[in-house]
C-alpha cells in the first residue's frame, strides 16, 4: 500500500458519514404504506440499523404500526448460512400471518438469503398459492441503495399482488411517485401537501405513502389511474415506465418538487394541463392559495428589508437531488439567495445525472450552479470548505454529518435531510404553498437565534 | 476454581454460547434460572455440560440486535481510531445512530464534540463474486491519510463472512505499512446468537494488539469498562485515591494500552466487562474486581470493600462508605416516601437488570418482572463472587417473572400484561414503544451510570418520578392506537406458548 504525501479528496469506494440506507431499508417504504408488513429475510441486526439510522436518529420519525422492533426477521444464524434459509422463512412467514395483523405481508431478503442463494420465490409462492396477501422483494444490501430498493418493493407488490387490470381508467385520477419515505425526514408532511394542492386543483390522488394514503386498497387503485406523476429527479421513472408497458398508463414527469407560490402554481398548471381537467377550478384554488401565501410574505417582508444584523447571502445544500434542486429553485427565485456549492448524494443513476446538473444551469435566467455528486462525508467535508463563501457566514442545508464543517465555517446549519438527527419532526413540511411559510421561519429562527 | 482459560492467539473470538453457554429465550423465576445456571459447578462434575441451559425458541422472531453493531458502538467509539466497516452499504447505516450517541457522549464528558469516524467499504455485487480485498485495502489508505489514526479497526459483515474474505492477512500486511496497529474483529452477525459477543470481539482486538504488553504498573489507575456515561467513578473512586481510566467508548488508543498497567478493573455491566477483565487478569495480572456490581447499599458497599483490598485501600474506603451511607438515608427516605406503592419493571441487558432491580427494590419500588435480553449462566472469571442474579436473589428476594427475551417485542406484551407495572426501565429501544401504547411510560437509562453507587440510588429515584408523570402522555396515546398483533395473539397468556406448542402453526392460519 502506498501512502501519498497529497491527501486525496476523489470520492473512492470509501463511505464516511453515510448518507442513504441500503435496498432492505426499504422495509420502511413497506412501513410508509398504512396495513401492509414487512418481513425481513436477513442478519439479526439489518432491520434494527435501518430503523434507528432511517426512522430514529433522522427526525425522530418513529417507526409506526409496523417498523422499528415490531418487524419480524428471521435473525438469519450460522445455521441459515450453512444449511440455507428456506425452512426458517417459512416457519417464519407461517407464524407471522398467525401473530401479526395486516393486509399485506413483503418479504424482503438481505446479504445472507441473497448470498446464500435461498430460494425466497418459491416458499412465498407456497403461501401465495393458499390465497395469502404476501410478496417478496430481493433487496441485498449489495444490490445498492433504498432507493434501488424502494422500486424493486413498488415492482414487487405490482406485480404480484395489484396484479392484471383490464378495466376502464379513472379521469383525473392520479398516483403520486415523489420523495423517498423515511429516508427524506420531510417526506411525510410533504406528501400530505401535495395531496392538498393537487386535490384543491380538481385531481383525485392515489398518494400511496403515509397518513394520507387510504393504504393497501388504494394500492388496487393504481391501474385505474389516468396517468402517473413522477415528481423527483429520477426516483419512480422505473416505476411509470413499468407502469407504462404493464396497464398503458402514461407518466407526466415533473423533476422539481415545488416550494413556494410561484414554483406551486406553475406545477399545478402543468399537471392539470397533462390532465385536460377543467382549469377553472384549478386557477380559482391558485388564487386563493396565492392571496394567503403573499399575504404572509408582505408581513415578512418588513423583517427580510430592514433587519439590521445581517441575513445570509451565499448557501450551500448537501442531499439528495430532489429536495436539493427543490431547495436550489425556491432559494434563487423566491428569497435571491446566491448558491455557492451544492452537492447532490443519493448516487443517482448514471444515466440521470446529465438532466439533473441541466437543472442547475437554469436555476433562473440569470442564475446558474455547478453540482458535486459525492457521497463521501469526507469529500462532502472538504468540498464545502473548499467553497468561496464571500464575506458573510454562509448558511448550509445540509445533515448531522454537515454540523462540524458549519461550525468551522462559522455558519448556520439547518438539516434538511438523512440523517437529520438534530431535528425532531412530525408533520412538518418544507414544500408547497404551506411548506415554504415553514421552511422562511426555519431559515430565518436559525440564523438569527445564534446572532446574539 | 476451574477456569475456562481465554484464548487470545486466535485471531477470532469465541462466541458467547461456546465460552459461556449464552441463553436468549427462557421463562420463568429468577430463583430457578440461577439454579439451572449451576454456576459453582461450572466446568467441575458436569465438564462443563451443566451450564448449557435449556431454551425456549419458538419460531416467530422479530428484528434483533447483531454483534457489529456492539464494535462500531465500541472500536467505532475510540477517539483517535478508525474502524472500517467491511461491508455492503446496510451495515454502514449505523454510523447515523452512534454518531448521534457519540456526540452527546462527549458532550456529556466535556469532551470536543465531533463527528464519528467510520468507513463503510460500500461492497457490490461484483464483490460478491470476486471478493472486496482491494476496496479494504483502498479504504485503509483513506483512512490513514485522512484522519491519521492511531489505530485502525477493522469489522467483518455477514456478506465478508460468507465470501471469506481474508482479513487477516489484508491487517498484518497494512500494519507493516503504516506502522500503527490494523485490527480485524470478527463480528459478523450471524456467528453468534447474541449481540453481545460483538463487545468481546472488539476486547479481543484490543487485548491482541494495542494493550501494552510490558506493562509498567501505575499503582493509582483502576480501569473502568464501560460505555458513554458522565463520569461518576471518577467522584467515587477518587475518594480511595484512584485515577479512572475510561474503556472503550470515547477512550483514547493510549488510554486502551494502559489497560495493562492498571491496579484493578472494575465495570458497570458484568455482561460488557468479563472478557475484557478476566483476559487482563490472566495476561497480565492486572486483578479483576470480583464482587457484586455496584448499585444498591449492600453491592456498592461490598464492590467498594473488595476494591479497597485489592488496591491496600481498605481504610480510605471504610470512610468512604460510612460517610456516603449517612449523606444518602435522608434523601432515600424521602424518596421512599413518595414512591411508595409504585411497581417497576427492568428490561434491559442482562447483568445490567440485575443492578437495576437492585436500585428499585433499595428505593421501596415493588419488581415483579424483569425482561433481559439474553443470560450469561456464567461469566468469563468463573467467580461466583460475580454471580450477580444470585446476590440479588439472595440479598433482595426472587423476582416472580423473569423472562429472557432477545428484545421481542411481541413477547413483552403478555410479560406487562401479567406484571402491570406502572414504569418500566429501559436502555436498548424496541420495548419502550410498545409499554407506551400500552399506557405505561418507560425511563429510558441513555447515560448508563445513571444509576451507579449511592447517588444512583437517588439518580434513578427522581428519574423515576420525572417519568411517572409522563403516564398521561401514554394513558392518552393508549385509547387511540391499535397494536399490530392478531387478536388470537393477544389472547395468550404465555408468550412463549409457540416454543412450548409449535402444532398451534398448523391450525388454519388465513
Amino acid at each position: 500500500m502506498e501512502i501519498n504525501k497529497e491527501i486525496n479528496i476523489n470520492q473512492t469506494n470509501s463511505i464516511n458519514q453515510v448518507r442513504y440506507g441500503c435496498a432492505i431499508g426499504a422495509l420502511y417504504s413497506v412501513s410508509s404504506i398504512p396495513g401492509a408488513m414487512p418481513i425481513v429475510n436477513c442478519g439479526p441486526g439489518c432491520a434494527d440499523k435501518q430503523y434507528t439510522g432511517l426512522a430514529f436518529y433522522n427526525g425522530f420519525q418513529g417507526g409506526g404500526y409496523s417498523g422499528g422492533a415490531v418487524s419480524p426477521s428471521s435473525n438469519a444464524g450460522e445455521n441459515e448460512v450453512v444449511f440455507g434459509g428456506e425452512n426458517r422463512l417459512r416457519e417464519l412467514i407461517k407464524s407471522s400471518l398467525k401473530i401479526m395483523e395486516a393486509e399485506l405481508f413483503v418479504v424482503l431478503t438481505g446479504c445472507i438469503g441473497e448470498i446464500v442463494g435461498d430460494d425466497v420465490g418459491a416458499v412465498v409462492g407456497e403461501f401465495q398459492k393458499k390465497g395469502a396477501p404476501i410478496v417478496y422483494a430481493e433487496t441485498g444490501g449489495f444490490k445498492g441503495n433504498n432507493f434501488v430498493g424502494h422500486e424493486l418493493v413498488t415492482k414487487a407488490i405490482i406485480d404480484q399482488y395489484v396484479g392484471e387490470y383490464s378495466g376502464e381508467k379513472e379521469e383525473g385520477l392520479i398516483n403520486v411517485w415523489s420523495l423517498l419515505p423515511y429516508q427524506n425526514t420531510f417526506w411525510r408532511g410533504d406528501l400530505t401537501e401535495i395531496k392538498r394542492v393537487l386535490e384543491g386543483a380538481g385531481l383525485k390522488v392515489n398518494i400511496l405513502f403515509g397518513p394520507e394514503s387510504k393504504g393497501v386498497s388504494e394500492w388496487k387503485d393504481i391501474p385505474k389511474a389516468q396517468f402517473n406523476l413522477v415528481l423527483s429527479p429520477w426516483l419512480g421513472l422505473d416505476t411509470a415506465k413499468h407502469l407504462k408497458s404493464k396497464y398503458g398508463q402514461p407518466f407526466l414527469h415533473i423533476p422539481t418538487v415545488p416550494i413556494g407560490a410561484k414554483e406551486t402554481s406553475e406545477f399545478l398548471r402543468k399537471v392539470v394541463d397533462f390532465a385536460g381537467i377543467d382549469k377553472q377550478k384549478s386557477e380559482e384554488f391558485i388564487k386563493e392559495e396565492e392571496k394567503n401565501y403573499y399575504y404572509y410574505l408582505e408581513h415578512f417582508a418588513d423583517f427580510y428589508a430592514e433587519y439590521w444584523w445581517g441575513l445570509p447571502a451565499k448557501y450551500a445544500v448537501v442531499g439528495d437531488s430532489a429536495y436539493n434542486l427543490a431547495l436550489n429553485k425556491f432559494l434563487v427565485n423566491q428569497l435571491g439567495l446566491i448558491p455557492a456549492r451544492q452537492i447532490i448524494t443519493e448516487n443517482p443513476p448514471e444515466q440521470y445525472r446529465r438532466a439533473i446538473a441541466g437543472e442547475y444551469s437554469k436555476l433562473a435566467e440569470d442564475v446558474s450552479a455547478d453540482v458535486d455528486f459525492a457521497e463521501d462525508g469526507y469529500v462532502i467535508g472538504q468540498l464545502l470548505k473548499q467553497t468561496d463563501f464571500g464575506h458573510k457566514p454562509p448558511i448550509i442545508f445540509g445533515t448531522t454529518w454537515e454540523r462540524d464543517t458549519a461550525k468551522e465555517l462559522k455558519g448556520a446549519i439547518i438539516e434538511v435531510g438523512f440523517p437529520a438527527s438534530y431535528e425532531v419532526v412530525l408533520a412538518r413540511t418544507y414544500i408547497g404553498y404551506k411548506g415554504a411559510l415553514n421552511l422562511l421561519e426555519k431559515i430565518y429562527t436559525t440564523a438569527i437565534s445564534a446572532s446574539a | 476454581m476451574a477456569q475456562k482459560k481465554i484464548n487470545l492467539d486466535i485471531p477470532e473470538v469465541e462466541s458467547r454460547e461456546q465460552r459461556l453457554g449464552t441463553i436468549i429465550a427462557w421463562d420463568g423465576k429468577a430463583s430457578e434460572l440461577s439454579r439451572q445456571s449451576s454456576y459453582e459447578r461450572r466446568g467441575c462434575e458436569g465438564k462443563g455440560k451443566q451450564c448449557r441451559l435449556c431454551e425456549v425458541k419458538g419460531p416467530f422472531t422479530q428484528g434483533s440486535v447483531c454483534s457489529e453493531q456492539m464494535v462500531e458502538c465500541q472500536a467505532g467509539n475510540v477517539r483517535d481510531a478508525v474502524l472500517i466497516q467491511h461491508s455492503p452499504i446496510g451495515c454502514g447505516v449505523g454510523q447515523v445512530p452512534y454518531n448521534s450517541i457519540y456526540r452527546n457522549g462527549l458532550a456529556l464528558r466535556n469532551l470536543p464534540v465531533e463527528n464519528i469516524r467510520i468507513i463503510c467499504t460500500n461492497l457490490d455485487e461484483s464483490d460478491m463474486v470476486f471478493g472486496g480485498v482491494k476496496k479494504l485495502k483502498q479504504s485503509i489508505k483513506d483512512a490513514f491519510e485522512r484522519y491519521s489514526p492511531k489505530a485502525i479497526f477493522l469489522s467483518t459483515s455477514c456478506a465478508t463472512g460468507i465470501i471469506g474474505e481474508d482479513m487477516e492477512s489484508v491487517a498484518s500486511e497494512a500494519e507493516k505499512e503504516i506502522g500503527i496497529p490494523v485490527i480485524p474483529l470478527a463480528c459478523e452477525g450471524f456467528r453468534s446468537k447474541h449481540w453481545s459477543t460483538g463487545f468481546d470481539a472488539t476486547q479481543h482486538g484490543i487485548l491482541r494488539k494495542i494493550v501494552r504488553k510490558n506493562p509498567k504498573k501505575q499503582e493509582d489507575l483502576i480501569n473502568v469498562i464501560n460505555l458513554w456515561g458522565s463520569d461518576v467513578f471518577t467522584p467515587m473512586l477518587g475518594e480511595l485515591g484512584l485515577r479512572v481510566n475510561y474503556v472503550v467508548d470515547l477512550a483514547t488508543v493510549e488510554d486502551l494500552a494502559q489497560l495493562s498497567e492498571a491496579a484493578a478493573t472494575v465495570g458497570f455491566c458484568y455482561t460488557l466487562s468479563s472478557y475484557m477483565a478476566a483476559a487482563l487478569e490472566q495476561e497480565f495480572g492486572v486483578p479483576e474486581i470480583k464482587a457484586p456490581q455496584p448499585y444498591g447499599f449492600a453491592g456498592t458497599d461490598a464492590w467498594l470493600r473488595e476494591i479497597g483490598r485489592v488496591t491496600n485501600r481498605e481504610e480510605l474506603a471504610e470512610a468512604f462508605i460510612k460517610k456516603e451511607h449517612e449523606r444518602i438515608k435522608p434523601k432515600l427516605e424521602e424518596l421512599r416516601k413518595k414512591l411508595k406503592g409504585i411497581k417497576g419493571y427492568v428490561a434491559t441487558g442482562s447483568a445490567y437488570a440485575h443492578g437495576l432491580i437492585t436500585v428499585l427494590r433499595e428505593l421501596g419500588v415493588e419488581v415483579n418482572g424483569s425482561l433481559v435480553f439474553h443470560h450469561d449462566p456464567v461469566y468469563d472469571s468463573g467467580d461466583p463472587k460475580q454471580d450477580s442474579l444470585k446476590f440479588l436473589i439472595d440479598n433482595y428476594d426472587d423476582v416472580p417473572s423473569f423472562s429472557v427475551s432477545n428484545r421481542q417485542q411481541y413477547q413483552f406484551y403478555g410479560l406487562l400484561k401479567k406484571t402491570n407495572p406502572d414504569f418500566i426501565l429501559i436502555r436498548h429501544n424496541g420495548l419502550a414503544p410498545l409499554a407506551s401504547r400500552l399506557g405505561i411510560p418507560a425511563a429510558p437509562l441513555g447515560d448508563e451510570h445513571l444509576a451507579i453507587g449511592y447517588d444512583g440510588m437517588i439518580n434513578l429515584g427522581e428519574a423515576v418520578l420525572d417519568v411517572l408523570a409522563h403516564k398521561k402522555f401514554h394513558q392518552d396515546l393508549k385509547e387511540h392506537v391499535k397494536l399490530p398483533y392478531t387478536k388470537w395473539w393477544l389472547d395468550q397468556e404465555d408468550p412463549y406458548i409457540l416454543a412450548k406448542e409449535p402444532e398451534i402453526l398448523n391450525e388454519k392460519i388465513i
